[in-house]
């Protein structure tokens, strides 16, 4: 097809042509066009099939209203090949047909339309109930559009998160004078268009307004704005999100010359300025969607922009002046329009009409089209009166239909605005906005080109206004002058044309018709909402484009009552459906590695996530550990506990703030010595354990468990928040490494690297020392026991973890020292019967119930302890779980979860191995009490198939060393 | 059959007594409707909804259901209530599009395995199927899965439990609606509740937008409003209203053939019969009656579906929706009665369980509505259980939704 000669409105540019393939068929287009275009340019008129009734589906519209246009592109399912801009090379297939779109073999279900009402399929398949499987996987393949690619890899996706005093979504007239406006304040301003080019509806309009052509207005406008360092305009950028606090979300398609595929964009902006324009009202009459039926304005940018006339002899039936201008304008281009007819009886501009009277084409004032002939193109037009008193037949090969304007409120319904109906343009919109969003330009109702761009400089200023940067009266005189001498469009009102019934849709995704709605009105989903969720009326992928503001017209209409009773559905972020790969955007995996995570992986640690570090695991691959845990037992190890929270709290209310949080006595903390303790949620169930020692006077150092060092600040803060205290609290976690030192000759290894005196008698179990490693690392050293043996955790600061790490390394080598990980550190622990919070404890176990109750000091009642009640509430409590070790018979440990049984389920296993100390398979079950007694027989249930049964007896804890004499020696 | 429904359920008048009146037009509300019409013959039922029936919870779940729960007390009902979706469809004529896919559980660690153990052997305990897979196990029954070792999770097994699978949510609240209203329940939309009166204890009328009715038995089936119904006659709940998320993708020819969920990503997803990919499970930490949905979750959505599935990197999503969880401290639900004030019942609490526990829920309720006595099953869930301190294990660790749960 032969493009029209150059004009200056037109956006391709034929000197640099693009080839592609299409079905197997390699064509061509410019570079400028979308796949659409291209497409057309090269006589397809059949995009695709319908959902449920593989009816043929054309060009409608060009800004992505429907589903017209999926079609799979470079291997991806469900592009809009109108948005799609054309590249060299692709490769562009049409999806959901059997054979071609232009010869579907599923074509024939469109004569089955009857058989298939609102909401058919809740009501057979279903029975008999055996046959329903079958049925199933029958509607499950003819569901769905496109196919997912597996194969498909993404190029570049990019990410952009930042800040702006003033968004403007649209960068039509009204949007750029309202970017203009806030930029000449002096604020940071951001402009998103989803074209590839600023100007909006001016942009392929050739009518003059104070003797200047639209399409030369706008772009003298867009130079002005790209021409201000203040303004940041990103074209191919489609706003998709507004979330709370002005947070507005896009989504920008790459260029050529990008580096990126698609970019995702998160602005968060001080004030939204909303000119996103006006798209055409759908006419909704009986087959209303034949190809060949298209909105009017993308009719005329067929011409105007991409050099294309849409046909050969047209019909226009039209409901807004824009219409008019398109007819005088595509007729003076070569397109012959054999008549225009609008719905409105009067109110249009007598300049339009002078114009089709000069070019001698007829106009039918109050008719409309009322069905559209041919059957995989339309052939000819049967226009109506609007009342239907009379008809006439007039052959065609494009018709271009609209009901007149609707705003595009998206951003409004994002914005939870409630909307109502406005009488004179027949526009649904919020009654009042919101402080920090403002509106502008055709979304509103402005209509001419002043009135649209004062209304944007008037938003722009009001705006400016919001963020403090002008005075109100300055905003206010822009407002008061748009108020005095602009008037706003007075829209079309027809809702259906006359006759309009089973075969005329609605929503064109859905493949849902006035019919439907009917249908469902009867059934009693008598309001959108309802009428949504039965008919599936704007639920598919361009939501509200088409039936939009047209669905709650349509349904007041059928009940009988006067527009606006009824209100549009909720539209719903992304405005645009929006590739997960573009949302997933660079996607860094963010993790914490301890400052020893290197070493550790030199010496072949494998790394597990634990909460939101990477800690080392096992250090063979041996997931039994049996060399780590017998070399703790035997000789030495090191393990680095750099994860573990560690604080220092100060101040003069210090203690206080302690005794709160914790369930011990924490004035009884010893300078010199360690207290072991926990913290309890109000239910009285474990939170934390970690130790404290006393630095000073109301000076403490304290540690938690990895898990809670995060949370630790807030809930501190959380339950003083009532007192006057003052105290200060430092998380030390990241600022210093925790090394731990265990096992017989861990005192050898410790004592090679300093000169204080680490002897049993100097620095005796639950000790806590502050000395220098080899003179020059300041250590704080803690005497604990966690796994059974002699141990020392070394506090140092993080940037000498691996020096001191090496150190400990080379002074342990004659002494068999070798690093272990968590879960040899798991077995070793278990064998001593500590337990891990979360492994041995639910939410609802209680620190008594775990055998605990010991650190609860009971007489600081003064204290307010948090979880206090609880515990003496529950203290004597039957019936709940308690945490017991227990003796497998066997040698073969049942997995952990595995159960224990007695005709009901008792209770479980939280953690049980093989001890290569002992020679036994032991563990630590939760389990009810009256099972808990010493001696008590378990049943434990292992699943499987077929299960496994293991029989266990309940023993005292620690299995290992109970007298604690290795950990003391 | 290819004519169209008449009117679905009745547009009823209004009367100023019933015996029984329902606060809720959800699933909980209607099923139990259903059941006290057709088990326990108390036909002069009212359903009061102020808003559309359907247009809570019941119209923002993504329909999943299953039987795999965490705790003996749980596992039965929502193991009868998997075994009715087949009656129900043919005794309501209604096509609920059972989908019986089954659902995988993905861990991630070994500890998570674990965890996964302990509810595949209880429910294999009680006679409900469920077994562990290994990761080659889990890519072979979703071959798009990747198990490879370079995200930020890798997989380690997981819990497959073949009964499980979706229901289409909307269908099941229509074809109760629609059954109840048959057996002569008045379903009043738009007609919101402002108070209960009490007279010695008892409950005696329901105070609506439209008028008194006078009744001797009311249910407080009112999802995330429960608490605010339950405050009418002074009993506090512990039940805290969180805004939950959920999406869709546009349309794909079938490839997901289960139900996928996976803890430490914080995810799930599954293809509906209409190929669209629903996704969901963040739930926002601060209470809200909002139903606002958020940028930050989507895009954590994107990121953790590309991972665990990475041929959804060319796949859209189209539309985000916002509900509420209505949670209790143990994730299980509150259903009790006459207790302090008699004629008074609730049933709600239900997080985000509601869904897949709604039928069989309804016909326990109905028959403890019905006779004063609670069944055996729901017995766990009885509302003095906080003040006990008795908190049932549905979940072990805890939700970490700060200041302070």
């Amino acid at each position: 097809m032969k493009r029209l000669p150059h004009s200056p409105t037109q956006r391709i540019d034929t000197r640099h042509p693009l080839p592609f393939s299409y079905g197997g068929r390699l064509l061509e287009g410019y570079r400028g066009d979308t796949v659409a275009t291209a497409l057309f340019a090269n006589g397809v008129r059949i995009f695709s099939r319908s959902l449920k009734y593989h009816r043929p589906r054309g060009l409608y519209s060009l800004d992505g209203e429907s589903s017209n246009c999926l079609m799979e592109i470079d291997g991806l399912p469900n592009m809009r090949a109108e948005q799609v801009p054309l590249r060299g090379g692709m490769q562009v297939r049409p999806q959901n047909v059997v054979g071609s779109p232009e010869r579907d073999l599923l074509g024939f279900l469109d004569a089955f339309h009857w058989a298939m009402p609102a909401g058919f399929y809740y009501r057979v398949f279903h029975k008999p109930y055996r046959l329903w499987p079958f049925f199933q996987t029958l509607i499950r393949r003819a569901a769905g559009a496109g196919t997912v690619n597996p194969s498909w890899e993404p190029g570049r996706y990019d990410e952009l998160h930042f800040h702006a005093d003033v968004c403007v979504v649209g960068g039509g007239p009204a949007g750029m004078q309202a970017a203009r406006a806030a930029a000449q304040t002096g604020l940071r301003v951001v402009l998103l268009e989803s074209r590839p080019w600023l100007g909006g509806f001016y942009d392929w309009r050739t009518v003059e307004h104070h003797g200047t052509p639209l399409y030369e207005r706008g772009r003298h406008l867009a130079r002005e704005l790209e021409s201000l360092s203040n303004v940041r305009v990103y074209t191919s950028c489609t706003a998709t999100g507004l979330y709370g606090d002005n947070l507005v979300t896009a989504v920008q398609e790459g260029g050529p010359d990008d580096f990126f595929h698609q970019r995702y964009l998160e602005i968060r902006a001080r004030a939204v300025v909303a000119a996103t324009g006006c798209t055409e009202r759908p006419l909704v009459f009986e087959h209303n969607e034949r190809p060949g039926v298209m909105q009017p304005g993308c009719a005329h940018r067929l011409a105007r922009t991409y050099g294309l006339l849409p046909g050969t002899a047209a019909v226009f039936s039209v409901g807004h002046d824009l219409g008019l201008e398109a007819a005088a304008d595509l007729h003076d281009q070569g397109l012959h329009v054999a008549c225009v007819a609008d719905c409105r009886s009067d109110g249009q501009d007598p300049q339009r009409i002078a114009a089709l009277e000069e070019r001698n084409i007829p106009f039918l004032r109050g008719w409309v089209a009322a069905r559209a002939l041919g059957k995989k193109a339309v052939e000819a037009v049967v226009l109506s009166t609007t009342e239907g008193s009379a008809t006439r037949t007039i052959s065609c090969d494009v018709l271009a239909a609209s009901a007149g304007l609707t705003p595009l409120t998206g951003l409004f319904s994002l914005a939870r605005l409630p909307l109502s109906y406005d009488e004179r343009t027949g526009y649904f919109l919020p009654a009042s906005l919101p402080e920090g969003l403002y509106a502008a330009g055709r979304l509103v109702g402005y209509d001419d080109p002043a009135s649209i761009e004062l209304s944007g400089t008037a938003a722009g200023l009001r705006a400016a206004v919001h963020c403090g940067a002008l005075d109100a009266p300055r905003a206010d005189e822009a407002l008061t002058e748009l108020q005095d001498n602009h008037r706003v469009l007075r829209g079309s009102k027809l809702v259906l044309a006359p006759g309009a019934g089973a075969r005329s849709f609605v929503c064109f995704d859905e493949d849902a018709t006035v019919k439907h709605v009917r249908q469902s009105v009867r059934m009693g989903f008598d309001v959108p909402e309802l009428a949504k969720r039965v008919t599936a009326i704007g639920t598919g992928p361009s939501q509200s484009g088409i039936p939009g503001h047209n669905l709650p017209l349509i349904m007041a209409h059928l009940r009988g009552e006067s527009a606006g009773t009824l209100r549009p559905t909720t539209v719903r972020p992304p405005l645009k459906p929006t590739l997960l790969a573009t949302y997933a955007g660079l996607h860094p995996d963010i993790h914490k590695k301890t400052p020893l995570h290197d070493v550790q992986e030199r010496a072949g640690a494998v790394f597990r996530r634990v909460g939101v570090w990477k800690r080392a695991r096992y250090f063979s691959s041996d997931p039994t550990c049996r060399d780590e845990i017998l070399n703790v037992r035997n000789n030495v190890g090191i393990l680095d506990g750099s994860t573990l929270g560690k604080f220092r709290i100060f101040g003069p209310d210090a203690e206080k703030a302690l005794q709160r949080v914790y369930v011990g006595d924490m004035s009884r903390v010893p300078a010199g010595k360690l207290k072991y303790s926990a913290m309890c949620t109000e239910d009285g169930c474990l939170l934390d354990d970690g130790v404290a020692t006393k630095l000073g006077e109301n000076d403490y150092y304290f540690t938690t468990s990895t898990g809670r060092a995060g949370a630790t600040v807030e809930w501190f803060r959380f339950h003083t928040r009532h007192e006057d205290w003052e105290y200060y609290l430092v998380n030390l976690t990241d600022s210093l490494a925790s090394i731990n030192l265990a096992g017989p000759k861990a005192r050898d290894v410790l004592q090679q690297l300093t000169d204080a005196d680490v002897s049993n008698d100097a620095f005796p179990f639950m000790g806590y020392r502050e000395f220098r490693l080899k003179g020059l690392v300041p250590a704080r050293v803690l005497r604990l026991g966690f796994v059974g043996e002699l141990s020392y955790e070394i506090h140092i600061p993080s940037s000498m973890a691996r020096t001191v790490w090496q150190w400990l390394l080379e002074a342990g080598r004659p002494l068999g020292i070798r690093p272990f990980g968590l879960e040899a550190q798991n077995v070793l622990r278990m064998e001593k019967g500590h337990v891990i919070i979360g492994q041995e404890s639910e939410i609802r176990t209680t620190l008594i119930d775990l055998g605990l109750g010991f650190l609860w000091d009971r007489t600081k009642t003064w204290a307010k302890t948090v979880g206090a009640p609880a515990l003496q509430f529950a203290e004597s409590q039957e019936g709940r779980l308690k945490l017991v070790g227990f003796l497998v018979d066997g040698s073969r440990p049942p997995l952990d979860g595995s159960i224990v049984v007695d005709g009901s389920i008792r209770g479980h296993v939280c953690t049980c191995r093989y001890s290569p100390t002992l020679d036994k398979a032991i563990g630590l079950a939760l389990v009810d009490d009256d099972l808990a007694a010493l001696g008590s027989r378990l049943r434990i249930f292992e699943p499987g198939d077929p299960p496994e049964y293991f029989d266990a007896r309940v023993v005292p804890t620690p299995f290992y060393d109970p007298e604690g004499q290795r950990m003391k020696c | 059959m290819f004519e169209p429904f008449g009117r679905l359920w009745k547009q009823a008048p209004f009367r100023s007594t019933y015996d029984a009146v329902i606060v809720g037009g959800g699933l909980h509300g209607l099923a139990t409707a259903y059941y006290l019409a057709k088990n326990h013959g108390v036909r002069r039922v009212a359903v009061l909804e102020k808003n559309h029936i359907g247009y809570g919870s019941a119209g923002r779940n993504t329909a999943i259901v299953r039987a795999n729960q965490r705790t003996q007390e749980n596992i039965p009902l929502y193991d009868e209530g998997l075994k009715m979706w087949p009656q129900l469809m043919d005794e309501l004529d209604f096509n609920l599009m059972f989908f019986n896919c089954g659902n995988l559980n993905l861990a991630h660690s070994e500890a998570a395995m674990g965890a996964l153990r302990l509810q595949v052997a209880s429910a294999q305990y009680l006679g409900v199927r469920s077994e562990l897979l290994d990761r080659k196990q889990c890519k072979e029954l979703i071959p798009h899965l990747n198990i490879s070792e370079d995200i930020t999770y890798p997989v380690f097994g997981g819990m497959y439990h073949p009964p499980g699978g979706t229901v289409r949510h909307d269908a099941l609240v229509w074809a109760l609606a629609k059954g109840a209203s048959a057996l002569g329940v008045h379903i009043h939309q738009q007609t919101e509740v402002t108070g209960i009166a009490v007279h010695r204890g008892r409950v005696t009328a329901v105070e609506t937008s439209r008028g008194t009715i006078h009744t001797l038995r009311v249910l407080n089936a009112a999802g995330p409003w429960s608490v605010l119904v339950s405050a009418m006659v002074d009993i506090r709940l512990p039940i805290h209203v969180l805004p939950i998320q959920a999406m869709v993708t546009e349309p794909l020819k079938p490839f997901l053939h289960h139900v996928i969920s996976s803890g430490a990503y914080h995810c799930y997803a599954n293809q509906s019969l209409k190929g669209e990919v629903v996704t969901g499970a963040h739930m926002d930490p601060w209470i809200s009656y909002g139903t606002h949905v958020t940028a930050h979750y989507i895009k954590h959505q994107a990121e953790a579906l590309t991972e665990l599935l990475p041929c959804l990197r060319g796949v859209k999503f189209m539309r985000i929706w916002g509900g509420l969880a209505d949670m209790t401290p143990d994730m299980a639900p509150i259903i009790d009665g006459n207790d302090p004030i008699e004629g008074y019942y609730m049933d709600c609490g239900w997080g985000y369980f509601g869904f897949k526990s709604a039928a069989v829920t309804g016909k326990y309720v109905a028959e403890y509505m019905a006779t004063g006595r609670c069944p055996k099953i729901l017995q766990p869930f009885r509302l003095k259980r906080y003040e006990e301190n008795r908190l049932l294990g549905e979940t072990a660790s805890p939700p970490q939704y700060g200041p302070w749960n």
